[in-house]
């Protein structure tokens, strides 16, 4: 990321800067969930569909921050990045379909659907450095 | 696609900084252009040529020629 930041244009440093804007919240949400019993009390009440709203707004921003970054760069990066996000989420929607299949059919342990967001930025990330041109 | 970009612009002593400044890209941009990385768009191309006051077939080799 720092690397990114010295190297990158002022729409990479504007996208970077945005990502962790609406990651941050994004994390702290979902390690106090995992860690702590702070959401435990709205279980079955309506403030829960409120939680699913508000942990899935960051997401929403987050798309706005890439499509962001293509409207403001120029052709070279918006290509590459339009690659390395189809193919990011095409991985993962594999993944969930994956699966999604296995749970029911091979007795594969239930995950909760909101972790292929993390896959999601998972795959972004290992697939991202093996994308280098627009072609 | 195949081009002469590196060679005209190291014949003006310019970076790949200065000459994307100069067209309004990145120097990723510039780097992939003249690595093959990347196939300008027909915008690009012209502004290249402009540029460089060449003809676009002077400096990207025509692959369907």
């Amino acid at each position: 990321m720092l690397s990114a930041w010295k190297q990158g244009t002022p729409a990479g440093r504007r996208y970077i800067i945005r990502t962790w804007a609406f990651m941050i919240p994004y994390m702290l949400v979902c390690i106090s969930m995992m860690l702590t019993d702070a959401f435990d009390e709205i279980i079955g009440k309506p403030a829960g569909w409120g939680l699913a709203a508000a942990i899935s707004a960051p997401v929403i921003g987050q798309l706005w921050a890439t499509l962001s970054l293509m409207r403001e760069s120029d052709e070279f990066v918006r290509a590459v990045a339009a690659k390395q996000f189809i193919l990011a989420a095409g991985l993962a929607m594999a993944l969930a379909t994956f699966w999604g299949f296995a749970e029911m059919f091979a007795n594969a342990p239930h995950l909760p659907g909101w972790l292929i967001y993390a896959a999601f930025w998972g795959l972004y990330g290992l697939v991202s450095p093996f994308i280098r041109t627009s072609n | 696609m195949k081009n002469r970009l590196k060679l005209l612009r190291v014949e003006r002593g310019w970076t790949q900084e200065q000459l994307g400044q100069a067209l309004g890209v990145s120097r990723q941009a510039v780097n992939a252009l003249e690595t093959e990385k990347h196939d300008p768009s027909l915008d690009l191309a012209y502004r290249i040529a402009t540029l460089f006051t060449r003809p676009v077939e002077d400096i990207f080799e025509n692959p369907h020629a």
